[in-house]
């Protein structure tokens, strides 16, 4: 899986979000009989017709495939819910708490089971209405984060960037993953470059060798981190 | 006659000739005021007109048309905007737009009720809105120009509305059909939208007055039609608006030519007029009192005290008493639904005690009317209570939330009925809709019916292994229906002579072709029905039980003692229902159930069946374990249990979830769950589209809130307590029959254990609140010995040393008594041959106890250990699977069971070692290997048992720990 992305970009692709999302527990009522399965994840089932059960998206998306089940529209997804935190997204700047996989299980459903899902067009509709909304907020979140980055590097002083950044970071709250996808690649190179603006300011005031030191261990470190 | 003038207040501004509309509100404080140039609507202070009025700026335009409902709390509006909004009277706070049309409103009116709204203007219909819902009843169609006016019958019968081409319809109300059509008997207005046409039923409902072609007013009978008389006088132009006093004797009536007239309608006489400088569009007679209020086409507003001179009559006596019958009669149903409805009634009846004078023609017709009325209500009141009935027994609790005055003498009408017949899983006929013949844990079968025949649909739940059944036209009607997995049984009643009642079989799967049968029923008709494995039964209205095999052959037919209720159907076994008396006057039915086992021809039960209190019979069936079980209409679940010679089990009570707004419709049941489906309140059935999903809600007993608080607890130990006696009764079955019980005893000893350890927390919290005597019982039914020491051990652990002291001396006491019964009645299930020897037991007790047996059983050549050795000695056959269990308590539990496997293997081997059978002493080692201990040595025995102790004690304490 890790294959697929570029080991450099720090982010996942969209296959690999939709592959985490479908480890995501979503209720269906199947209409075979089954016992239950054991898996690594957990104990699913046992699966009896008409009665509703939890089962991982990838396992409803295979039954539902096969015509053993329909998928129960998860509770955040009905049209009401949506309208509501549509209008909370609009009206506030924080992100409102929907499910950090939302933009995939949202996808899925449509694509695997949409005769499931009552009101698709409005569901569909809202959901992108309500992605928008949140994708323009992150892009005038990073704006004021390069803004006062800016501000940061003509004081010279990368203690007020990264103040920033834990401001941006309360308010990256409820962030989802795809959206949290977008922003990685910028906060993190944003961050390794003001990091080495910042040594580079050192390395005038105190002896170069063991801060070279310091960056050459924070690469691989960082790395780690991140897969 | 002389003439005066008037000055008008002004409202509303308009440059043009508007249709202003205004209402006087029967708690006479309030005047509304409308204008079509105006989108505001104001409602003013008819005691102090100098203060400003109330505005009300919620249409986009004019608005055109006003009403009020009858008990002054709801006002509506028509606006040019296109909508009827619906206000808070006399609060004024906008509640919903009730309904759109494409094209401006120009009237609306409330029913007498005040639950119909009829709204219409320039597009085509008029429709009636439901006021409670906003849905719309019915749409009128037949007006060929806008609709100017509309009125209901203040008896509520039908609807009249008038056109600008001037003609007049009379709808029936009840079909939505056209009465009568009169063509042009009104000025014909063309499209001048300035100049409405105006018509008003009489106070009594039994005149109708239209203006007339010649300036007059014309009055039309109710019912026929027919013209009866016509107002002309002193009006130059054609009257534009004209209205009824409170009483039905005056009339009066606005003319183009701007002057009022009121006329005495008895002596078809104008006796008061008034000129003013503008038309006036809309007047209004005080509720109470000799006034009127007018406005202008300007909007101008004003009232006109003392219209009718005093010498005569005033306009509010005499207010005729329809109203007091309507009240009482007609209106009945929609008290119900609107308990304020009947408000302002009461005011008006004040003045209805008076002498009463009408025409002696009309008081003649009124009387043959009402009574007619009367013969209405009657069997208004008949047919409700037969669909009350009949729709009971889809009703959860839903009596409970309706027991309000209104429908009570429905429900006890309702309720001196014997329940009609039912099939489980069944939901009432909708029209248009696809309904349930039968839903149950295994499919449905649906129909619905189109133009004369029915569309049957078979599904399975499973659709993967359920064979897949072809959709069926049914020519028959068919009502009834069983499903199972071989097949299913149709039935429908006969309808008339033609349309017998017949049954028919549909096999799903046959080897031979054509293996439908059916059967025809003369003079007898089919009321529930019921399929098992090979078998088919049918209960007809004769009382009589006809069993039909799975190939269409007559086996029995049996005479049943009453009424048929419902049957159902379980492998061998048919379950039937029966009234046997009429319902008892506190409105309790008096069932009896049979349960037959075809293949055998017996009757193995027969009982009463009981019922809460004023319920019905809602579902009847067999669990999937076969258990009989029935479920009422107050929502609770019983199931039948072999335990006191034959009872009935209260297992699951609606009213104990605490979810008052939803039903639970019933679609089978396990040994600890329900299967229903959840119906939001009011609905009380599923529908078939979409597919109902099912919900499992537990089992449990409606217990009484105790002050131990452990409800939790004292449920699981009734339910284990349940379950236990029902499983030693198989055991006991099976034994009888001489069939292999090891899988029940397995059951037995893990339901036992789970008992215990249910038991053990009960005792727990029995000490936590210093019941010190419930705990005592409680370690009494402890079945196990060692669950008994860990009470010991729990309660020393808690700092009850009397308890401790007090619960050794009851397991002693059970263990001697065990000793004494297992030598009296030794068991030839012990595989264990030899004498005991005394050294084998590990704990002093033990020791104690076997050493005073030991004497006596050196001369029984069979003995046993105590307490419960048969299932004890078969557990350990199977040491390795119990290690395996998962929990930590199964863990806990398991060493204590190696222990007491330790004792008899012991046993076993010193008894086997003495008769030198080496091949059995390699088995129990084998077995003994199992542990890491060393089965021989007596002092790790020991550690085992006090390390088992410690860790139930740590259990124990954990769990204390989390209640606390």
């Amino acid at each position: 899986m890790a294959g697929t992305s570029d080991p450099h970009a720090s982010a996942f692709s969209a296959a690999e979000l939709e592959f985490l999302a479908e480890d995501e527990i979503i209720e269906i009522v199947p209409n075979l009989r089954m016992d239950a399965l054991n898996f690594i994840s957990g104990d699913f089932g046992p699966f009896r017709p008409q009665i509703p059960t939890q089962a991982p998206l990838w396992l409803a998306v295979a039954l539902k495939k096969r015509g053993k089940c329909t998928i129960r529209t998860p509770e955040w997804m009905s049209v009401d819910k949506l309208t509501q935190v549509l209008e909370a997204e609009r009206d506030s700047d924080k992100f409102q708490p929907l499910p950090f996989h939302y933009v995939q299980i949202s996808r899925l459903l449509f694509d695997h089971a949409q005769g499931d899902i009552p009101d698709t067009y409005m569901v569909r509709s809202l959901i992108e209405d309500i992605k928008d909304v949140r994708f323009h907020k992150i892009g005038k979140g990073l704006e004021s984060i390069s803004g006062e980055g800016t501000f940061a590097l003509k004081l010279l002083m990368p203690s007020v960037m990264l103040i920033g950044f834990s401001i941006a970071a309360n308010s990256l709250k409820n962030l989802s993953a795809m959206e949290a996808n977008i922003v990685r690649p910028f906060v993190t190179r944003a961050l390794e470059t003001f990091y080495k603006l910042s040594s580079s300011d050192m390395i005038q005031e105190t002896d170069h060798a063991p801060n070279r030191q310091q960056t050459a261990n924070r690469g691989p470190r960082r790395q780690l981190k991140d897969r | 006659m002389k003439i005066r003038t008037m000055k008008l207040r002004e409202t509303h501004a308009a440059a043009d000739d508007s249709v202003c509309s205004i209402l006087w509100a029967s708690d006479l404080g309030h005047i509304v005021t409308a204008s079509s140039s105006d989108n505001a609507i104001c409602i003013h202070d008819a005691s102090a007109p100098s203060n400003a009025p109330k505005f009300l700026r919620n249409h986009r335009e004019g608005v055109t048309a006003l009403a009020l409902s009858p008990n002054s709390t709801c006002l509506a509006s028509g606006s040019l905007d296109h909508s009827v909004k619906l206000y808070k009277f006399p609060g004024g706070d906008f509640e919903t737009n009730i309904t759109r049309f494409t094209l401006p409103i120009r009237a609306v009116a409330f029913n007498k009720s005040g639950t119909i709204l009829a709204a219409a203007g320039d597009d085509e219909g008029i429709k009636l809105v439901n006021t409670i819902d906003g849905t719309i009843a019915r749409v009128l169609k037949g007006h060929k120009g806008s609709v100017t006016s509309l009125a209901f019958d203040p008896k509520s019968e039908y609807l009249t509305s008038l056109d600008s081409n001037g003609t007049v319809i009379y709808w029936e109300l009840q079909s939505g059909s056209t009465l009568h059509v009169l063509k042009a008997i009104a000025p014909n207005n063309g499209t001048d939208v300035s100049v409405m046409n105006i018509l008003a039923w009489s106070p009594d409902g039994e005149l109708l007055a239209v203006p007339g072609l010649k300036n007059n007013v014309v009055l039309y009978d109710r019912d026929t039609a027919e013209k009866l008389f016509s107002l002309s006088g002193d009006h130059l132009q054609p009257i534009c608006f004209l209205s009824w006093s409170p009483n039905g004797k005056y009339i009066a009536t606005s003319g183009l030519d701007k002057q009022i007239l009121i006329w005495d309608v008895d002596k078809k006489q104008d006796i008061e007029r008034q000129k003013f400088s503008e038309c006036i569009t809309c007047m209004v007679w005080k509720p109470e009192g000799n006034a009127l209020a007018v406005i202008d086409v300007k909007g101008k507003y004003g009232v006109w005290e003392s219209v009718v001179p005093s010498t005569m009559k005033s306009p509010t006596e005499d207010i005729p008493g329809l109203y007091f019958k309507n009240s009482n009669g007609l209106l009945l149903f929609d008290e119900e639904e609107e308990p304020c409805a009947s408000g302002n009634l009461s005011d008006l009846n004040e003045d209805s005690h008076d002498d009463f004078e009408p025409l002696r023609r009309k008081r003649s017709r009124k009387h043959s009317s009402y009574d007619d009325e009367m013969e209405d209500v009657n069997d208004e009141l008949e047919t409700v209570s037969k669909v009350e009935t009949r729709k009971k027994a889809f009703y959860g609790h839903k009596e409970n939330l309706s027991g309000r005055s209104g429908s009570r003498n429905m429900m006890v009408t309702a309720g001196t009925k014997m329940q009609e017949p039912f099939q489980p899983g069944a939901t009432p006929a909708q029209p248009g809709k696809r309904h349930f013949l039968c839903y149950n844990m295994l499919g449905s079968i649906t129909t619905m019916e189109h133009e004369g025949y029915s569309h049957i649909e078979t599904d399975f739940h499973d659709t993967s292994s359920g064979p897949r059944v072809s959709a069926m036209t049914d020519y028959f009607g068919f009502t009834m229906a069983s499903l199972n997995e071989n097949g299913s049984v149709f039935a429908n009643p006969c309808k008339g002579d033609k349309n017998m009642s017949t049954l028919m079989y549909r096999p799903f799967s046959s080897w031979a072709n054509n293996s439908e049968w059916s059967m025809r029923f003369e003079g007898e008709e089919v009321r529930a029905i019921a399929l098992g494995s090979g078998w088919v039964a049918a209960i007809t209205n004769l009382n009589s039980l006809r069993i039909f095999t799975e190939g269409g052959l007559q086996r029995y037919i049996l005479s049943l003692d009453g009424p048929a209720v419902t049957a159902a159907g379980y492998k061998d076994e048919l379950a039937v229902v029966t009234h046997i008396s009429p319902p008892l006057p506190t409105n309790e039915q008096i069932l009896e159930f049979r349960v037959f086992n075809i293949s055998h021809g017996s009757q193995p039960l027969r009982g009463l069946l009981p019922l809460t209190p004023g319920s019905n019979l809602t579902w009847f069936g067999f669990s999937e374990e076969g258990q009989l079980s029935s479920f009422d209409s107050k929502g609770i679940l019983r199931v039948f249990t072999s335990q006191f010679g034959g009872t009935w089990l209260p297992l699951f009570s609606a009213s104990k979830i605490k979810k008052s707004e939803e039903n639970y419709w019933v679609a089978g049941l396990n040994a600890s769950k329900l299967f229903c489906i959840v119906c939001k309140s009011p609905e009380t059935f599923p529908q078939s589209t979409p597919k109902p999903v099912l919900t499992l809600l537990d089992l449990s007993f409606p217990l009484a809130a105790s002050d131990l608080g452990a409800d939790n607890l004292e449920n699981e130990f009734m339910m284990n307590n349940m379950h236990l006696s029902r499983i030693q009764r198989s055991i006991e079955e099976r034994e009888a029959s001489g069939l292999d019980c090891t899988l029940l005893d397995d059951e037995a000893f893990t339901v036992e254990t789970s008992l215990d350890r249910c038991i053990l927390r009960l005792i727990a919290s029995c000490c936590n609140s210093d019941k010190h005597v419930r705990a005592t019982e409680l370690v009494k039914l402890l079945s196990l010995e060692k669950s008994s020491r860990a009470a010991i051990k729990l309660v020393t652990a808690l700092k009850q040393p009397n308890l401790a002291e007090r619960f050794n001396n009851i397991l002693e006491e059970k263990l001697l008594s065990d000793k004494k019964e297992n030598i009296a009645l030794p068991d030839s299930k012990s595989n264990c041959n030899g004498s005991v020897k005394p050294e084998v037991a590990s704990t002093k007790f033990f020791t104690a106890e076997i050493n005073r047996a030991a004497e006596t059983a050196v001369a029984s050549p069979v003995h046993i250990f105590p307490s419960t050795s048969n299932t004890r000695a078969r557990n350990a056959e199977e040491p390795t699977k119990d290690k395996n269990g998962k929990s930590e308590e199964s863990k806990t539990m398991t060493p204590g069971r190696t222990i007491d496997l330790k004792a008899t293997g012991k046993g076993n081997a010193n008894g086997v070692h003495n008769a030198g059978e080496a091949t059995k002493a390699t088995k129990v080692d084998q077995l003994s290997s199992s542990r890491p201990s060393n089965p021989f040595a007596k002092s790790s025995s020991h550690q085992g048992s006090s390390s088992l102790f410690d860790s139930l004690k740590k259990t124990k304490k954990t769990d204390i720990k989390g209640k606390v």
